[in-house]
Formats: structure tokens, C-alpha cells, sequence
């Protein structure tokens, strides 16, 4: 494993980790505050309200006073409970989170430890993220949690495969790009760099787009929240959750969109690299980090507030039969193009291509008329007609 | 030496976790103490400096193969919650054969091993990514399309044998 810089005030390697992990958990904590006071404004925004006003200077420690009031919230257990799985869930969803971002190059010389692997790290760890919410589900001894489980397990399994692959058509690029040692990499670091001159959206629009929409089901985000949608089952496998675990649930789906909102700018938008170059101030670049990844999480609200909830068998065959076809003629296209070593241009055309072609999908199957019939399991199970 | 001191914890943990995973009352927990388990021995591989296996291990196994297991409990069981239920029936004998089977062939090759510094000839190091494929996409190419076609079509049928049309 590599450091990131030369250990800071020359402390030994172990010291160094510590103070970093510290100062990483401390800027996360912050920045989730003050995603939840950003989500309301911005929502209430969208919607023609104000969102929160009285707390503070225009609401501004409304999620601090938020924070304290849920950490002082009578922590309920229900009898039925399996106790040590409800209990462990919420930090078996929060480990995969924390160590994500252990990983993630905030600057140059930013970041706990700067893996040789970093961009499969990410994705083997993230697979782990799964089994605190099946905790969650199977363990609340309640039958819109169990169904709320099933659900995020079979959406984040199916969309889990789009998304890898999204990532592997950027892989194939860094591979292809000779670093200083002539070889290929999945160093997080290395392939920001290597985006100093153009970020690897222009390259690869489509593997962009999948990669969006896929992040955003991971996250459980609308119009993919259907395991934690409040209006069907009533907030899914978090309903028996109350106090301080409930809020670590909400502080892992805030870290991990925060998370996935720096490692999407890292990949495809140029990270610390683009626009201002290699051998920018380290502010600048870590500025630079933060902006992107903001903007992305403002995309994300975007979204939120413009497109309503899909159906569960809308969003399994919006995955199987979109999204994955998709990506892997990405992937068929990077393979031609960069074994013939055919110019780079090529890739952004065909790519562009590709990514107007799934935006007219969407649209098409967004306007296709309702069918009168039943859908889905409904209809394979025959019920009877109404 | 903070290495040494990190492997003990990290054995005994794997050693606690297994031990969880036979010994516990309900098919869930083992299901949750196995993937203690398994992310015990990714850690392992991390202190033998085999980073890429440390992931596929995290990946595969406690990503893909324990999601799975606690999938199919969630939606084959009744009562999907940590109850004690008996998990001796009448594949007993089989069960006992395959354990017994596996044990030899592990405390064989535990036995046979030159545990010496330096007694094994090529030991792992931290192996290049672009060394592993290589080995897998160039020089073993072909069993990797034979395994994926086989992949594939396990795939199919299980969708065939799954999906029941309607009038059937």
C-alpha cells in the first residue's frame, strides 16, 4: 500500500493512518450534516417552499439541532427482533461506507492511502453494503421490513452488474494509457492525472450515464428508493429503526452518496486533475474535488424532486434489458477501438452515439401508454381480471 | 511486530466467527458469521501482501456468494428471523461424508506443507494486475470461455426452470 505523501510531521506510518482516518470521519460527519440542511433547502426549492428558516441564520444549524435531537431519541428495540442482527445492521451497512472513502483521492496528496487497486476496492467493497440492509430486513421481525430487504437486495444485485461494468469501459481506457512506470492502472490517483487534459465524461458519455443511473439505484435514491419508499411500505427495512440507530442509517446513505459523488467526479469528471492541472495549489485541486462532487450530489436532488417512483418490475427490466445491454456494447466498442489503437476521438463519437441512443430508450419508454392489463407478477400469477 | 500482533487478532476472529457459523442455533446466524469469516480470510490475504485476491475474496465471497445464501433464506423460509430450527435431516450421511472428505483433504495438505521461511519455492508476492491477466486471458483463455459458456448456460436454465409461462 502507498502513502498518499510523506507521513504528516514525519510520525510513524500507523500514527499517520489514524490522524488521517480521524480527519476523513470528522469532514464526513460534517459535510452529512449539512447535506440534510442542503437537501431541504434545495428540495423546498424545487417545490415552491422555504424549507428550514428559524434554526440559525436561514436555517443553518437545523442539521445539528436535528443531529442532537435524534441522538438523545429513546433507541427502541421491537420484542420480535432477532437482537444481535437488528442491533449490528446499522454498522454493517456503515463499514462498507467508511472504507470507501478511505480510499478516495480528495487531492493530490489528499486521502488516507492511496491503493494500487483503488478503483476495485471500491466496487469489492461497496459488494459488502448489501448485507446491513438484509440484516436490517431479516432482522426487524417485520413484514414490510423483510419486504423492504428483498427488494434492496434484488435491485442492488441487479444494478451492481450495470454499474461494474460502466466502470470496467473506463478501466480499459486507464489501461491503455501508459503511466510513468508503462503500464496500465486502476490507481485511483494515476487516473485522475491522467485526466489532466480532458475528463473521461467526453470520452465515455454513455458509460456515464449508466454509471449515474446505476449509483443512484445503489443509493437507494428516487426514482429508485422503492425499498425504502415511505408511501408503499412505510420506509421499508428501516421501520422498526428509531434514536441513534436509525440516524446511522441515514448518516450511511448521506456518507455513501457523498462517497459516490467524489469517486464519480474522481473517474469520469477529472477529479483533482481537470481543469486546472497536475500542479495546481492543493486547495485549488481540493476545491476543485468538492465542487464536482457537489455538483453531483446537486444532480442527484435534481433528479429526485423531476422523476417519479418506478414499479419494481419497471426498474428490474429498466436494468436487464436497458441498462446492461447498453454497457456492454460500451464495452464492445472500447474493446475494437483500443486494440486497433484506432484515435481517441472515435471513442467520444461512438460514445456519444451510444449515450443518445439510451436517452431516446428512456424518453420512448417513458411515453408508452399504460397498459390497461395487469403487469409484472400479477400477471403471471393470473389473478383474476378487474 | 503491530503485524504479528494484528494476524492474532485477525485468527482468532476467523477461528471465532467459524466456530459461530457451525455451532449457532439458526440458519440466519451462520449465514452472518460466515461472512465474518470469509472477510477474516480477504484480511489475511492482505497481511501475505496478495491484495488482488483480498478483494476478489471480499467481492466473491462476502459480497456475492453470502448475499445470495441470505437471499434465498429470505425468500424460501416462512419465518425469516433468527428461530432455532433443525438443521439434521436425512442428508446427514451425505453432509458427514463431504465435511469428513473436505477435512482430509485440508489437514493433508496443512501436513504436507514446508512451513520452513522460505521451505515453499515460489511464495505469492504483491503480483502485478496486469501479470494476472495476462496468466488468465492469454494463457488460459480458452478454459476461461469454456467456464463462461458453462456460466451461461446454468444461467439459462435456471431461468428456464424458474419462470413458469402462463397455461402451463
Amino acid at each position: 500500500m502507498m502513502l498518499f505523501a510523506d507521513a504528516l510531521f514525519g510520525l510513524p506510518n500507523w500514527i499517520d493512518a489514524i490522524i488521517r482516518v480521524v480527519l476523513v470521519i470528522l469532514s464526513m460527519t460534517l459535510v452529512v450534516i449539512y447535506l440534510t440542511y442542503g437537501e431541504r433547502k434545495v428540495v423546498a426549492r424545487f417545490q415552491q417552499r422555504l424549507g428550514p428558516t428559524e434554526t440559525g441564520p436561514a436555517g443553518l444549524i437545523q442539521g445539528i439541532a436535528d443531529a442532537l435531537k435524534l441522538v438523545t431519541k429513546e433507541d427502541i428495540r421491537p420484542k420480535n427482533a432477532d437482537r444481535w442482527v437488528f442491533e449490528f445492521a446499522p454498522y454493517a451497512t456503515f463499514i462498507p461506507v467508511l472504507m470507501m472513502l478511505m480510499a478516495l483521492p480528495f487531492a493530490e496528496d489528499w486521502g488516507v492511502r492511496d491503493l494500487a487497486l483503488g478503483m476495485f476496492y471500491v466496487f469489492a467493497i461497496l459488494g459488502l453494503n448489501i448485507v446491513g440492509i438484509l440484516m436490517a430486513g431479516l432482522g426487524s421481525g417485520n413484514k414490510y421490513a423483510l419486504l423492504g430487504g428483498i427488494r434492496a437486495a434484488a435491485q442492488m444485485v441487479s444494478y451492481e452488474i450495470p454499474l461494474v461494468i460502466s466502470l470496467l469501459c473506463v478501466a480499459m481506457i486507464t489501461g491503455a494509457e501508459k503511466d510513468m512506470n508503462g503500464t496500465g492502472t486502476l490507481n485511483l490517483n494515476a487516473i485522475t492525472a491522467f485526466q489532466e487534459t480532458r475528463p473521461y465524461i467526453v470520452l465515455q458519455p454513455l458509460a456515464f450515464l449508466i454509471f449515474f443511473t446505476a449509483m443512484l439505484s445503489e443509493l437507494h435514491r428516487a426514482p429508485f428508493d422503492i425499498p425504502v419508499a415511505e408511501s408503499e411500505i412505510v420506509g421499508g427495512c428501516f421501520v422498526e429503526y428509531s434514536g441513534i440507530r436509525w440516524s446511522m442509517f441515514q448518516l450511511t446513505e448521506y456518507a455513501s452518496m457523498w462517497g459516490w459523488s467524489v469517486f464519480g467526479s474522481v473517474v469520469f469528471l477529472g477529479g483533482w486533475a481537470w481543469p486546472f492541472g497536475v500542479d495546481a495549489h492543493w486547495s485549488i485541486q481540493l476545491g476543485t474535488t468538492l465542487v464536482k462532487s457537489f455538483l453531483f450530489i446537486m444532480l442527484i436532488f435534481w433528479v429526485r424532486t423531476t422523476v417519479p417512483r418506478l414499479r419494481i418490475d419497471q426498474l428490474m427490466s429498466f436494468c436487464w434489458k436497458v441498462l446492461l445491454p447498453m454497457s456492454l456494447v460500451q464495452m464492445l466498442m472500447n474493446g475494437f477501438i483500443l486494440v486497433y489503437d484506432w484515435p481517441q476521438e472515435l471513442l467520444a463519437l461512438t460514445s456519444a452515439l451510444g449515450a443518445a441512443a439510451l436517452v431516446a430508450i428512456i424518453i420512448r419508454r417513458a411515453m408508452r401508454r399504460p397498459s390497461r392489463d395487469l403487469v409484472g407478477t400479477y400477471k403471471t400469477l393470473g389473478a383474476p381480471a378487474q | 511486530m503491530a503485524t504479528e500482533v494484528l494476524w492474532w487478532i485477525f485468527a482468532a476472529a476467523i477461528v471465532a466467527f467459524s466456530a459461530g457459523t457451525v455451532f449457532s442455533r439458526s440458519v440466519l446466524h451462520s449465514a452472518i458469521f460466515l461472512i465474518g469469516s470469509l472477510a477474516g480470510v480477504g484480511a489475511m490475504y492482505l497481511f501475505l501482501t496478495v491484495e488482488f485476491l483480498a478483494l476478489v475474496q471480499f467481492l466473491i465471497y462476502g459480497g456475492a456468494v453470502t448475499v445470495l445464501i441470505l437471499l434465498a433464506l429470505m425468500l424460501t423460509r416462512s419465518d425469516a428471523r433468527g428461530t432455532p430450527d433443525a438443521v439434521n435431516g436425512p442428508q446427514l450421511p451425505f453432509a458427514l461424508l463431504v465435511s469428513g472428505g473436505l477435512m482430509a483433504v485440508l489437514i493433508g495438505v496443512a501436513a504436507g506443507t514446508d512451513w520452513r521461511p522460505g521451505g515453499v519455492p515460489d511464495s505469492p508476492t504483491n503480483i502485478g494486475i496486469e501479470t494476472i491477466s495476462e496468466r488468465l486471458f492469454a494463457d488460459f483463455g480458452a478454459p476461461f470461455v469454456i467456464a463462461s459458456a458453462l456460466l451461461l448456460v446454468a444461467l439459462v436454465g435456471a431461468i428456464i426452470l424458474a419462470r413458469q409461462e402462463e397455461g402451463e
